[in-house]
This record gives structure tokens, C-alpha cells and sequence, in this order.
């Protein structure tokens, strides 16, 4: 199957991700979990319409492009509002991607809503909650859930900018089904879960 | 496979408490973490504001809002009362009353007091509550028809076809594309007539619930018969309580008179904007937070419990009965639109008009004066600001159409106020899942605050809200960028 990236002509397997074809940032897809189409730092153009490279599959005769003006203003945007709302400093990647992409998050002004002011959670004596830094991209929710553990500790809390996870009736961890088995950690891309031993 | 919802098994124990919520979940057969994420996702579970709220919506940003806020507990978001606007909810205990023009009316008994405004139409203009008024004006022939073999499912789906019906809830796709796709499918497959209008400025649903629940209900029967459907859901706005009672008392007239082909029932919705998109609506539906799909998928193919589901307009399934009256091309000749016209007008109200109708003419019929207004706002919160008044009033113009909402500003109204309501909306309403969207939002409203006309930012809003996953960031701009080019112009 043959498709076209960025105007060159490229081989492709039927029902390859279009991000295994494309260099572009990511943020809520994980292999190991189910998570995608979230963050929408992945999309790129085809045919004139925006969709998640994480999400889309390459089909006969597309024309994807990854580099249009649009898209780098949208991903440099989207990383500045990123760093107004949420405390990244465990997540040197995406700082990193910010500095890449050339971001100032102060070009915007305040933000009347934040997550920094989050207090983080010590519930348990293996693993931090710290929402503060959490972007709310729900991959510990599916790795507790449907996608690896099929535990259900844990779910969602509210909606819009202060969306984010939390236990089912608000519990501490250990009166939840948590088996503290980390998968959870593991696949949190912030920090905003991390183990207490890292803690100093 | 289809299980019982979570969402009526938690209404039917409000005020909750933790053992209901467990209940609940147990009885849905879902997680208990699945049914916290869904309470802490309503307002309703939550626990709504109680009090004197005032109706959040542009035409009583047009009226001096932080004034009238003085009066008030707090806000409540648009309830389709934009033509009385401004307007007061009363919340105490359970009980829910609309406040207007000096009476207290309780929400279950409270219908849109308008009829029909002039206007060439097809639709009668005042109410028709009982089954043997629907069928004095000729109702039900269209579903006799279809019953007895006069006219074939296929038949059905050619004549929206011909008449070249496009949906009215504001998308514009043509319907009987999607008609066929779901009867394509393999069955089980469901019809899900959307009635959760919410859209600020628009209240042509609330009109058709609460004043024509046969025509919607045969429009829905219909669409059902050519679908092939084994059911149909009529997914109501939490806040139309009226309308839900109505449309429950009419399905069961019809089923006393052996019309009602198709198990028919009410579900109240989730009783947020968000509600309304349709792949939402279906996860609420399916007792799950109203948070859109990623589509692919189409709800065509996987809806409702991963069945093919046609999910359509209240508007769109009224106009079907309509559509056989008048034959599929008498009716495209005149492609008659219902208008919801507020605002700086002497007559506020629903008003029947041909599309292509140019929108000064539309406000003339509502008594608006077009040399008078400042700006016009076109399509509700996911619409525009436009002073071109020539514009004829059809889909895939220049200016979206959207629902059909009309909100016209006179002169002394300060468009940014009335900018400030919507993009506050727009944050409230975001249902947080991607992230443009709650960023973004939450941005915007910052940024109409203290006016930022800087293009390179506006533009810059735009590019990414335009990446959000569903309607509601993509088009949570579009006032914003118009007011510009509005004040531009000006
Ligand atoms: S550690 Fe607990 S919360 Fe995290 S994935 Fe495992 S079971 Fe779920
Ligand atoms: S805690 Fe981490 S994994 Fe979970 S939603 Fe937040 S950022 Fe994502
Ligand atoms: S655009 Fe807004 S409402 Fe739509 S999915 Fe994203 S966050 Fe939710
Ligand atoms: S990585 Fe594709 S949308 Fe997040």
C-alpha cells in the first residue's frame, strides 16, 4: 500500500498506525494501555483534516502532512498551555519539547483556573498522588482498568481544566481493590505519580 | 449486550449517598469506580447549586448581567428561554421552578408560552396535545401509510432523499445518508432521537417537545419503520420536565390506539451541553461519564451498545411526517427551517422560514429593526457574530447556520459582555477528556476579559482549538474571532 508523507511517496503496511510512519510528539498514547486521541499533540494533517497520528490508521493513497504552519503552532500552543496549568517539573520531556518548540507560556497572560494548587496525596506507603502535575491523561485510570489490571482503583474526578483521576468514593488507595502492583506508575508520563522511595 | 443503565437506576435514588451509589453499580453490573466517575461527573449527582439563579444566556448578557446578578444566588446555563430572557430558576429540595414575569411555574408544567410566529409554514402554530387533534390535521398518515404497504422502508429513505433533508441540528449532514447506513447494518439497531438542545440561543426543540410531541414521536416512528429499528430512546434534556411528561403521555395514547409500532421509552439525559454530541449522549446512554468517542467508529455502525444507531434531531425527525404530506419536492422547493429569534426584536419567538430566507427578512418578521442592531449572533455559542445582514439563511454558506439560532444586539449592547457569557459557557461546558479544549477554554476566557485583540493569540487560540477531539473546543472560537472581524468592519 503506497501513501504520501510530507509529499514523498511512502510503503506501507495495511493498517499501520500513521504514527509509525510519522516523527511527531506524543503525550497520552502508551502501547500498554488503551489510551489515545487525547492529547491531540500527535495530530497531524490529512486531506485537510487534523487527526491523531496514535489513533489513525494509514489507508491507500493518503497525503498526510506533519509540518504545516497550523500544526506548529498548535503543538507549541498546546505545550504553553500545558506549562500554565500544570506543574511539569518532573517531566523533563515535555520541558524539553517546550524548549523545542519554542514555547512561552507567559505570551498568554494568567490562567484563571490551574492544577498547580493541588496538595499531593499520601494515602499509601509506596506511591505518591500528586494531581498538581497530572494533565489528565488518564493512562494510570486505564492501566488500573480495562487496559492491564482490571482492578478499577481507579477513576475520574469532575470535568473540563480540573478533570482528573481519582478512587472510587474518594477512599484512600488501601480501602480501594488497589493491589499496589506500580502499573499505574509506570505508565504516568508526569511524575504526578511516582514512588515515595524516589521521594527525598 | 444491552444492561440496565446507570443513569436511571441513580435517579431513581437521589438524593444519593454511598451504599445507593454501590447499589447502583451493583444493579448496572459495573464497577463501583465506573459509578463514582459518573457521579462526580453530573451536576446532578453532585448536587445541584440551590436558590435564585439567574439564566445565563446571551440575551441577559445583552441586559446588563452583572446588574441583575445582583438579585440572584448564582447562574444557571441556558434553558431555551432566550425569547423571555432574562429569566430566574428557582432550585430548593428537589423542586424546580422557571420564574418569569412575576409568576413561579414548576419546570414540569412549564411549556414555551409562545405559538408559532408568522411566517409561511407548515407546522401548526399553536400546540396539538392529544391524538385525536394530531390526526384531525391529517397526523399519523405518513405512519399508516408506511404500515399498510403503501409506501416501503426503502420508499421512505428515497423521499428524505428527494427532499434533500439535511439534519437540523446543526451539523447539516445529509440524513438519508446516514438512514441507510443504519439499515445496512446488522440488527439489533436503535434510533436515538437527540433532544437535548442546549445550545444557547436555540429553542426550536424545546418548541417541538412541548407543543407537537405526535409529530416528533410519528417523525421518530417513521424513521425507525425505515431503519429497520427494534427501538427507539428519546434522550430529553434533564430540564425539560414538561416535555418528558408530555412525550410519555402521548407514547402511551399511541400505544392505546395500537399505533405504536416500535417500544418507544424517555430517557432523561445527563443534563449537560455535552450531552448533546452524539457519541456523548450514547456513552451516558450506556451509564458512562457523556465524554465524546473517537470516531471512527461512527455511531451508524457502532452506536448504542455497539449496534448501529441513528442518532437524529428532534427538527429533523418532525419534518419527516411534514416532508410525505407535502410530497418530497413540493417540500425542497421550500425547505422550510424553524428559526429561534431573540433578543433586541419586538417580537421574540419560533418562527417557520424557507431556507435561503436573507436574515434581515427573518428579522423583520420578528419585528426587528435591522438598522437598529449592532451585530447579530448566528448559530448560538458554536456561531458566529455578523453584521451582514444579506446573508441568506441556508447551510454551507458563508456563516454557519448551526440550529438556527438568531440573538439580535441593538446598539447599546457591549458585544464583549455578551462574548464573556459564551466563552464561560464554553469552559464550563468542556467535558475535560482531550486537551485543547479545557486549556483552551480556560484561556479564552481570560484572554475576552481583558479584551486581547492581539491576532498572532487569537489566531494561535483558534489552530489549536481546532485540533480539540469534538465540536464543542473546535468551534469554541468562532465568536470570539468574529467579534473581531465584526468590530473590524465596524
Ligand atoms: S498500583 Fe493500584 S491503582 Fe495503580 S494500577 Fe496497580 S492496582 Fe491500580
Ligand atoms: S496521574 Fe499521570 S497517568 Fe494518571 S492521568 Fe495524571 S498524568 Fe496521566
Ligand atoms: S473538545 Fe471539549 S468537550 Fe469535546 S472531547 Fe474535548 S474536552 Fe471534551
Ligand atoms: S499521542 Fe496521539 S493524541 Fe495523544
Amino acid at each position: 500500500m503506497r501513501l504520501k508523507v510530507n509529499g514523498q511517496e511512502r510503503e506501507a503496511q495495511e493498517g499501520t498506525l500513521l504514527l509509525d510512519l510519522v516523527e511527531v510528539p506524543t503525550l497520552c498514547h502508551h502501547p500498554h494501555t488503551e489510551t489515545k486521541g487525547l492529547c491531540r499533540l500527535c495530530l497531524v494533517e490529512v486531506g485537510g483534516r487534523l487527526v491523531p497520528a496514535c489513533a489513525t490508521e494509514a489507508q491507500e493513497g493518503m497525503e498526510v502532512r506533519t509540518d504545516t504552519e497550523g500544526l506548529r503552532a498548535l503543538r507549541r500552543t498546546l505545550l504553553e498551555w500545558l506549562a500554565l496549568a500544570t506543574d511539569l517539573s518532573q517531566a523533563p520531556s515535555l520541558l524539553e519539547l517546550l524548549e523545542a518548540h519554542q514555547g512561552q507560556p507567559q505570551r498568554w497572560g494568567g490562567l484563571g483556573l490551574t492544577r498547580k494548587e493541588r496538595e499531593p496525596i499520601r494515602d499509601n506507603p509506596f506511591f505518591l498522588r500528586d494531581y498538581a502535575k497530572c494533565v489528565n491523561c488518564r493512562r494510570c485510570v486505564d492501566a488500573c482498568g480495562d487496559g492491564i489490571m482490571g482492578v478499577y482503583a481507579l477513576t475520574l474526578e469532575d470535568r473540563g481544566l480540573l478533570a482528573h483521576p481519582t478512587t472510587p468514593l474518594d477512599r484512600p488507595l488501601p480501602e480501594t481493590p488497589c493491589v499496589f502492583c506500580g502499573n499505574c506508575i509506570q505508565v504516568c508520563p508526569t511524575g504526578a505519580l511516582r514512588p515515595l522511595s524516589m521521594e527525598v | 449486550m444491552e444492561k440496565p443503565s446507570l443513569l436511571p437506576l441513580l435517579d431513581a435514588r437521589l438524593p444519593l449517598n454511598e451504599e445507593k451509589v454501590a447499589e447502583a453499580a451493583r444493579l448496572a453490573g459495573v464497577p463501583l469506580a465506573q459509578a463514582w466517575g459518573v457521579v462526580r461527573y453530573y451536576p446532578r449527582y453532585r448536587g445541584l447549586p440551590q436558590g435564585r439563579l439567574l439564566v445565563d444566556d446571551p440575551v441577559a448578557r445583552a441586559r446588563g448581567f452583572a446588574r441583575l446578578l445582583e438579585e440572584a444566588d448564582g447562574t444557571h446555563p441556558p434553558l431555551g428561554l432566550e425569547a423571555l430572557s432574562p429569566v430566574y430558576v428557582r432550585l430548593e429540595g428537589g423542586e424546580r421552578h422557571v420564574e418569569h414575569g412575576g409568576s413561579l411555574v414548576p419546570f414540569h408544567r412549564f411549556r414555551l408560552p409562545f405559538s408559532l410566529g408568522h411566517g409561511e409554514r407548515l407546522l401548526p402554530p399553536e400546540p396539538i396535545l392529544d391524538l385525536e387533534a394530531y390526526q384531525r390535521m391529517g397526523g399519523l398518515a405518513g405512519l399508516e401509510g408506511l404500515l399498510k404497504g403503501r409506501l416501503s422502508p426503502d420508499g421512505l429513505i428515497q423521499a428524505v432523499e428527494e427532499a434533500g433533508l439535511l439534519g437540523r441540528g446543526g451539523a447539516a449532514f445529509p440524513t438519508h445518508i446516514k438512514m441507510r447506513a443504519v439499515a445496512q447494518g446488522e440488527p439489533p439497531r436503535y434510533l436515538v432521537v437527540n433532544a437535548d438542545e442546549s445550545e444557547p440561543g436555540n429553542f426550536k426543540d424545546r418548541f417541538l417537545l412541548e407543543h407537537h410531541p405526535f409529530l416528533v414521536l410519528e417523525g421518530a416512528l417513521l424513521a425507525a419503520l425505515a431503519i429497520g429499528a427494534s427501538r427507539i430512546f428519546l434522550y430529553v434534556r434533564d430540564e425539560f420536565e414538561a416535555a418528558m411528561r408530555g412525550l410519555e403521555k402521548a407514547i402511551a395514547e399511541l400505544e392505546e390506539a395500537g399505533r405504536l409500532p416500535v417500544p418507544t421509552e424517555v430517557f432523561r439525559s445527563g443534563g449537560l451541553y455535552i450531552c448533546g454530541e452524539e457519541t456523548a449522549l450514547l456513552e451516558s446512554m450506556e451509564g458512562k461519564r457523556a465524554e465524546p468517542r473517537l470516531k471512527p467508529p461512527f455511531p451508524v455502525e457502532k452506536g448504542l451498545w455497539g449496534r448501529p444507531t441513528l442518532v437524529q434531531n428532534v427538527e429533523t425527525l418532525a419534518s419527516l411526517p411534514l416532508l410525505l404530506r407535502e410530497g418530497p419536492g413540493a417540500w425542497r422547493a421550500r425547505e422550510p427551517k424553524l428559526f429561534s429569534i431573540s433578543g433586541d426584536v419586538e417580537r421574540p419567538g419560533l418562527y417557520e422560514l424557507p431556507l435561503g430566507t436573507p436574515l434581515e427578512d427573518a428579522l423583520r418578521k420578528a419585528g426587528g429593526e435591522p438598522g437598529e442592531l449592532r451585530a447579530v449572533l448566528l448559530g448560538g455559542a458554536a456561531g458566529v457574530f455578523t453584521r451582514d445582514l444579506s446573508f441568506p439563511l441556508r447551510y454551507r454558506d458563508r456563516l454557519p447556520l448551526g440550529a438556527g439560532a438568531i440573538v439580535a444586539f441593538g446598539k447599546g449592547v457591549d458585544l464583549w459582555e455578551v462574548l464573556l457569557g459564551l466563552t464561560e459557557f464554553f469552559r464550563e461546558e468542556s467535558c475535560g477528556k482531550c486537551f485543547p479544549c479545557p486549556l483552551g477554554t480556560a484561556v479564552q476566557v481570560e484572554m475576552v476579559r481583558r479584551r486581547e485583540r492581539d491576532r498572532s493569540l487569537v489566531q494561535h487560540l483558534g489552530q489549536t482549538l481546532r485540533g480539540s477531539l469534538c465540536g464543542l473546543g473546535q468551534s469554541a472560537y468562532w465568536a470570539y474571532q468574529s467579534l473581531l472581524e465584526v468590530e473590524g468592519a465596524a
